[in-house]
């Protein structure tokens, strides 16, 4: 690195040498210690992509075969998926960006080096496009072959890829200010501070939701055009989404020139807004950082003994110690802005979804798909729970590692931590998801039947997704890593992924297969074979998560702290 | 000394204008908490300076203002006579900070960290491999130089943490409990080289709860309670103003329990 130790120009060049330097000894580590489990994540990245092809490749193959499809929603499809993840991204660009600047060591021990505010800012806005980014990046590839497939062009497929990347820095730009402006003027009280982001996505999601999902008796096709129509507004001629559409509608089209020239209007952009937060977080660094430190050092009581009192009595099924920690688990996810800033977008996108449960049933109530429409419900429920699981829950292990010694020498097995853990994200989770079963059941007016194997096989479904999330947490734990997101993204993190949605995959099989033996039954009653199906699926889901959180605990009971 | 009138009237020290550390008349609060009030101090060039306080007395905020991690609410903060900032480069190019949880890199070796401070302080090679030969072996860390820093022990760490905020040789020497996860052997060449740095015109300031050994190295002493400067000088000053012929940990506990009244 530093063998020609000249004085260097910039020193951002001299950050991201470092940055390179640290990426390298990663993956060198990762070869030399642990071959296997590198081939292994490689591997599941792998089936994970090739999946996502597969199904992007059928979407759009299906989409093709119809005329109202083809001509009005592939376009449209485009708009609203970037304005989708314009939002997401700046959101999720926002927190990367809060925690690199405001909450790391690194940026202290930077900033007390002779280094400017514009090379820190810069550096932690590189790494916070990186880290945002790379995911729909590897959705993205995928999505560009089966459209590049669907074309038959090769230069479409060039095109999309520019099209994407120079979109890209747009949200993070955003995301740099927004994080910046949360440090410089959000409230200095955890609480306030929750409350003040719940209400405001609330009121966002509202906006949309009444915008979007208003619903009709109207037929299926006059609701996709309406539905069509009222999201016109992301095809504001101003808005990054609509440049990126329209670019890649052209190219598709092989209208290269003007394609072209819409790239050039992304890039430019991409630049110039790059230049304008980088160097506005930059100039007014001082301030954020000056009111970021205070919040945390104010030492003023985040709960009032009240709150306190109640999170202890959330769990007052448990022995005490095992309430203890659960409280105790409860607390410090609420106090992390981190988390629960996710959380409270995860929450409103599943507000989004029952919000849009009406006009599910308004609108395919007439096309024989009364019984299938709960099943899809109860499968998007599934997958929703599996990806809280999987961010929130599986870290609660991990999260433990700074404090093992303390676990270590507490006066009870180690293992019951993890059943204490376990009762926490049951508790939680099982809110969640029987309120919002509760609800659709309720919305979709399903039979007395069916709504108990709904709500049992949602039982089940927690079960299991919480026991695969602590019980591989335990087995496969990350201790070192205090960033919840960074220990669900690894090794770990993906096992269970994969682990989840497969269960949750298996699931829905058995359910999908009774569903469809009875959709043609009176008032669709399941006849034997159905319930023993659902049966089945309900035991196996609740019996493999039991099976893999006890292996935790096991594992958990033998670890040398 | 009257010490209930240091709890009204902040106490002043004089501020040099050539000191290598000098704080005017400042303040800092954390919304409603006062962290620091009415600090006046400074450290003159070949000093060591040792800041005592009780928990919570306002010397990590004090640290962060001096190396800029923080503003001033109110007065001003000047190393070297230079201002300090987030965009003080010029002072910060005279400084280095040690905080009281040594920051590494990770996935760096110990080596390839201080490579990488000398080069963003611009050390020639033959000048950063001079200095570096001299504190691998004073600090005896060659041994696990080459192994990624997350496989450090606290003390391991702290070593190359004081390895390169001396590597660029600073002016002002800024730490916070500098002798944490040391072994006695590496205490005593610690402050060997805090008291070499600053014969050699260097200054040393110096936030510890460990009483003796600011008791053994530090010209002057300066002890903080509840954000205020409550006493200020060598240890005789301070016997002095105790009115009490005692140990550096009797004559603080004897302050900060009169100044907490």
């Amino acid at each position: 690195m530093a063998d020609a130790a000249e004085p260097v120009r910039t020193h951002l060049a001299l950050l991201l040498r470092v940055k390179v330097r640290s990426l390298r000894n990663r993956v060198y580590q990762a070869v030399d210690e642990a071959p296997l489990r590198l081939f292994a994540t490689v591997a599941l990245v792998a089936v994970i992509w090739f999946g996502l092809f597969k199904l992007f490749d059928s979407v759009f193959l299906q989409l093709s075969r119809t005329p109202l499809e083809a001509t009005v929603a592939i376009p449209l499809v485009f708009n609203v998926f970037f304005a989708a993840m314009l939002v997401l991204l700046a959101l999720s660009n926002a927190i990367i960006s809060y925690g690199a600047l405001f909450g790391r060591e690194e940026s202290a021990y930077l900033l007390s080096a002779p280094l400017t505010p514009l090379d820190v800012v810069t550096l932690k806005y590189l790494e916070s496009l990186i880290m945002a980014s790379w995911s729909l990046v590897l959705l993205g590839v995928p999505w560009m072959l089966a459209m590049a497939r669907l074309t038959d062009d090769s230069l479409f497929y060039v095109l999309f890829l520019a099209f994407f990347l120079g979109f890209l820095p747009i949200p993070a730009a955003a995301g740099l200010l927004l994080g910046w402006a949360a440090a410089r003027w959000f409230p200095r009280t955890a609480l306030r501070g929750v409350w003040l982001t719940v209400g405001a996505l609330a009121a966002v999601c509202l906006f949309l939701g009444a915008r979007a999902f208003q619903f009709s008796d109207e037929g299926a096709s006059n609701w996709l055009r309406s539905f069509y129509a009222r999201m016109s507004f992301v095809e504001f001629a101003f808005l990054p989404n609509q440049w990126v559409a329209a670019g890649i509608a052209n190219a598709q089209q092989h209208r290269y020139f003007e394609s072209g020239l819409y790239l050039g209007v992304t890039v430019a952009n991409a630049l110039f807004f790059s230049w304008l937060a980088v160097t506005v977080v930059a100039r007014c660094f001082d301030r954020a950082l000056d009111h970021a430190t205070a919040g945390r050092s104010a030492g003023r009581r985040t709960a009032s003994p009240p709150s306190q009192g109640i999170s202890g009595r959330v769990f007052f099924y448990l022995p005490l110690p095992l309430r203890l920690i659960a409280a105790k688990d409860l607390r410090t996810f609420v106090r992390d802005p981190l988390q629960w800033s996710q959380l409270v977008i995860l929450f409103s996108l599943l507000g989004l979804y029952l919000a849009n449960v009406p006009a599910l049933k308004v609108q395919f109530g007439s096309l024989g798909w009364s019984t299938l429409i709960p099943f899809l419900n109860l499968a998007a429920i599934g997958f929703l729970l599996a990806t809280f699981t999987c961010r929130f829950v599986f870290p609660l292990v991990s999260l433990e590692g700074r404090q093992l010694w303390l676990v270590g020498v507490l006066p009870l097995a180690r293992g019951d931590l993890l059943y204490a853990k376990f009762a926490f994200a049951m508790t939680v989770t099982l809110t969640v998801a029987l309120a919002s079963m509760g609800l659709a059941i309720f919305i979709l007016e399903l039979s007395a039947s069916w709504a108990m194997i709904h709500l049992a096989v949602t039982v089940a479904i927690c079960i299991g997704l919480c026991g695969f999330a602590l019980g591989i947490g335990a087995r496969l734990p990350m201790f070192g890593e205090p960033n919840a997101a960074r220990i669900a993204n690894g090794f770990g993190g993906t096992t269970n992924l994969l682990a989840s949605v497969g269960l949750v995959a298996a699931v829905l099989t058995a359910i999908g297969a009774a569903t469809w033996r009875t959709r043609y039954l009176p008032d669709a009653v399941p006849d034997p074979i159905s319930l023993w199906l659902c049966l089945t699926a309900v035991l196996v889901s609740a019996a493999a998560g039991l099976a893999a959180l006890r292996a935790g605990a096991r594992h958990f009971n033998q670890i040398e702290v | 000394m009257d010490l209930q009138r240091h709890r009204r009237e902040p106490l002043v020290t004089d501020v040099a204008a050539d000191g290598a550390i000098t704080l005017a008349g400042v303040r800092k609060s954390y919304g409603r908490k006062v962290a620091v009030e009415s600090l006046t101090l400074a450290v003159p060039r070949g000093e060591l300076f040792a800041f005592l306080g009780p928990n919570g007395a306002g010397k990590t905020t004090t640290i962060k203002l001096i190396v800029g991690l923080l503003q001033p609410d109110q007065g001003q903060v000047r190393v070297c006579g230079h201002p300090i900032g987030s965009n003080g480069l010029a002072a910060k190019a005279r400084l280095a900070y040690v905080p009281d949880q040594p920051f590494l890199y990770d996935k760096l070796t110990g080596r390839e960290f201080l490579f990488f401070v000398a080069e963003m302080y611009g050390l020639p090679r033959e000048r950063r491999d001079r200095i570096l030969d001299t504190l691998i072996r004073r600090l005896d860390i060659a041994e696990f130089l080459d192994r990624l820093t997350e496989s450090y022990s606290h003390g391991m760490k702290q070593k190359v943490v004081l390895a390169a905020a001396l590597l660029h040789e600073p002016a002002v020497l800024v730490i916070d409990e500098p002798m944490v996860g040391l072994d006695p052997r590496s205490i005593r060449t610690v402050k060997s080289l805090f008291v070499e740095h600053c014969r050699g015109g260097g200054t040393v300031f110096m936030s510890t709860h460990t009483l003796d050994i600011a008791e053994a190295v530090a010209d002057r002493i300066g002890i903080i309670n509840h954000g205020r400067l409550i006493a200020f000088g060598t240890l005789g000053e301070l016997r002095r103003q105790a009115e009490r012929e005692h140990s550096l940990e009797e004559i603080f506990l004897q302050l900060t329990e009169e100044a907490d009244g």
